[in-house]
């Protein structure tokens, strides 16, 4: 369970300040599949980085299974980033020279993960996300949808609890969205892993079972389908 | 995996590295040459100067150096010789007895140094057979080889005699009367003006005792440090021995090489400069080009720590590739001039080859082929990587990974 308790995130504090997230306090329960959504400027990013620990909120707390992460010192959020926390971005963000196959493999490297362990895992993400034939490819040489298959296979790589997604389809077109979409739908609803993920994309809104909608940094709707 | 990926973005961006490797590879090249001409050129003319009188390391009894009096020598026996032949870096040894003495020939008087030699021993260390003006270096018991300069002063040639008078051991009268077997030329004027030669047997009766010695001196294996004899021979000796060097004994030729090597430093240090500058720029761009993938890097859970680890070994990659180039390729050539001498007056005024004839110094010198100079510099180029990573691993420490992945 992720729960936010009054999460405020202020940029530029003093004169021009930009309340991206304005006393956010909510819930999300494992195994959902949610969307975030708003307009541009919303605080939709800004959110889900606070909640994933990249960005360090001005006030409020993040609480995931109890633990506050929003306490953590630096070296201690990266290290529970690595073990609990998957991340997808919007512009895929695979490191270019390494391959499809070794920008998920790192991840369990990371993790201290043995070369047998890593191997199955490796091949078995590759299968679900339907990219096999291409682990050997460059990040370079595979399509946008491709590379955001690869960023889910590696964000799921850590057997994370759930996987943070930030316009994951902003870049991609309707058959790369609808086949990413299924991936993740199918993860989901197989193996439990909780997805909250930012769009304002209304095929993938339509794909989601709760919308939170976000404007000026405050959530103003929760609908739960 | 570290290595990996090291490894993949200096192949990533190929011309830069190869720049950055050359640049290393370049700067290191001159210096090793350079290094290698100069110590090459300096052992050259330490193994002149000890050839032609000192030794690399000499031992005299305690207190000699600052009195040189027969009082303060020492007795020899078989069992140090044995002790001191068998100390790491020593080669050959050979004793000397050395004193003052007035030489006198008619009506002139003037003042000189014997030296009582053992002939046979001390051509293992000194080349002075090779330099006799006149006669021969062949001595026999009561017959003296004198100095080039003394000759002249007395206007004496082989087969003349003169007489020497001095202190013996224990303040005994010493003098005696000795055929002139040959003229020797020192190639050095102060030592022309002064030097003698006798076997050890007839300086020892004109001094009267039959087993003092003034010196032990000490030939040493080709690029073995005579400090580390030092060092060594201190273990064995006892505090009734004093151990030196020649940079002790002949300290002009010492404060000579610091000053001409000092020269050769600046130049290093130079080219070290534009290395390093170089280098630094090339870690900079390294650095400011991949903010974005660090910042992936941070976010999917590796730590500054590593990530730094990255950036470090690409660096050494780098670094050390040009150095490693640079002594591969250096290496031969240095064996080469050192078995094929170069003549060093192309590089020098006629004025300076002159007195360097005059020296005895042939101006050919062998280039050094000493391990100590590429390792040495190595290290320097080594450390300075070190010094520039110091740039990424500020930036890392301070990235965001939010903003840096903002493109
Ligand atoms: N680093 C930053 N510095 C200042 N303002 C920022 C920064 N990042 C985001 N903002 C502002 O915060 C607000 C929310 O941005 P963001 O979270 O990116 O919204 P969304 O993802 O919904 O587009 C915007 O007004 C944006 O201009």
């Amino acid at each position: 369970m992720i729960e936010t308790k009054k999460l405020i995130k202020i940029y530029n504090p003093g004169k021009f300040e930009v309340k991206a997230v304005n006393d956010v306090s909510t819930v999300f329960a494992e195994g959902e599949f949610t969307a975030v959504v708003g307009p541009s400027g919303s605080g939709k990013t800004t959110f889900l980085n606070c909640v994933g620990g990249l960005d360090t909120p001005s006030s409020g707390d993040v609480i995931i299974s109890d633990e506050k992460i929003t306490k953590f010192s630096g070296a201690e959020i990266i290290k529970y980033r690595l073990n609990n926390i998957g991340f997808v971005f919007q512009a895929y963000n695979l490191i270019p020279v390494l391959s499809a196959k070794e920008n998920i493999e790192m991840i369990m490297l990371l993790q201290g993960a043995n070369e047998k362990s890593r191997k199955t895992r490796t091949d078995e993400l590759l299968n679900q996300v339907g990219l096999y034939e291409m682990r050997n490819r460059r990040p370079s040489q595979l399509s946008g949808g491709q590379q955001q298959r690869v960023a889910v296979a590696r964000a799921l790589a850590s057997k994370p609890k759930f996987i943070l997604a930030d316009e994951p389809t902003a870049n991609l077109d309707t058959s790369s969205t609808s086949n990413l979409l299924n991936i993740m739908n199918k993860l989901n609803e197989n193996e439990k892993i909780t997805f909250i993920f930012s769009t304002h994309d209304q095929r993938v809104i339509d794909r989601a079972r709760r919308v939170v909608t976000l404007e000026d940094g405050k959530i103003v709707n929760d609908i739960k389908k | 995996m570290i290595f990996k990926i090291a490894w993949r973005n200096i192949y990533r961006n190929k011309k830069r590295s190869l720049i950055t490797i050359t640049s290393v590879f370049a700067a290191l090249f001159l210096i090793i040459l350079m290094r290698a001409l100069q110590f090459g050129f300096y052992d050259k003319l330490i193994e002149t100067v000890v050839e032609s009188y000192a030794g690399y390391v000499e031992i005299h009894a305690d207190g000699f150096w600052d009195n040189q009096s027969l009082d303060n020598s020492m007795q020899v026996d078989q069992q140090l010789l044995d002790d001191i032949q068998s100390v790491e870096g020593v080669e050959n040894i050979v004793q000397r007895l050395q004193t003052f003495s007035l030489i006198s020939v008619g009506e002139k008087t003037k003042g000189g140094v014997i030296n009582g030699i053992n002939l046979s021993e001390e051509q293992k260390i000194t080349d002075w057979n090779k330099k006799m003006v006149s006669g021969s270096f062949d001595l026999s018991d009561n017959e003296i080889i004198i100095a080039k300069g003394i000759a002249e002063f007395f206007g004496i040639s082989e087969n003349d005699t003169l007489i020497l008078y001095g202190q013996g051991y224990r303040g005994m009268m010493a003098a005696g009367k000795y055929p002139i077997k040959g003229v020797i030329d020192l190639k050095n004027p102060d030592l022309n003006k002064i030097g003698l030669f006798m076997t050890m047997e007839s300086v020892r009766n004109y001094v009267s005792s039959d087993e003092i010695s003034t010196h032990i001196i000490i030939g040493k294996e080709k690029y073995y440090d005579e400090d580390k004899i030092v060092e060594n021979l201190g273990l064995i000796l006892s505090d009734d021995y004093e151990v030196m060097t020649w940079k002790e004994t002949l300290p002009e030729i010492e404060q000579t090489i610091t000053a001409d090597s000092a020269g050769g430093l600046i130049m290093a240090f130079i080219l070290y400069v534009i290395v390093v500058f170089g280098m630094f720029g090339t870690v900079l761009m390294m650095t400011e080009e991949r903010k974005y993938e660090f910042g992936v890097l941070i976010s999917i859970g590796m730590s500054r720590i590593r990530l730094f680890g990255i950036i470090l070994v690409e660096t050494i990659i780098l670094s050390m590739a040009g150095v490693l180039l640079a002594i591969i390729v250096t290496y031969p050539i240095c064996i080469y001039y050192n078995i094929n001498p170069i003549d060093m007056a192309i590089l020098m005024g006629d004025g300076a080859e002159q007195m360097m004839e005059e020296m005895g110094f042939s101006p050919v010198a062998p280039m050094s082929t000493s391990w100590d100079i590429p390792l040495s510099h190595s290290l320097v180029i080594f450390i300075f990587s070190l010094l520039i990573s110091i740039y990424p691993a500020i930036k890392i420490s301070k990235l965001n990974p939010v903003k840096s992945m903002k493109v």
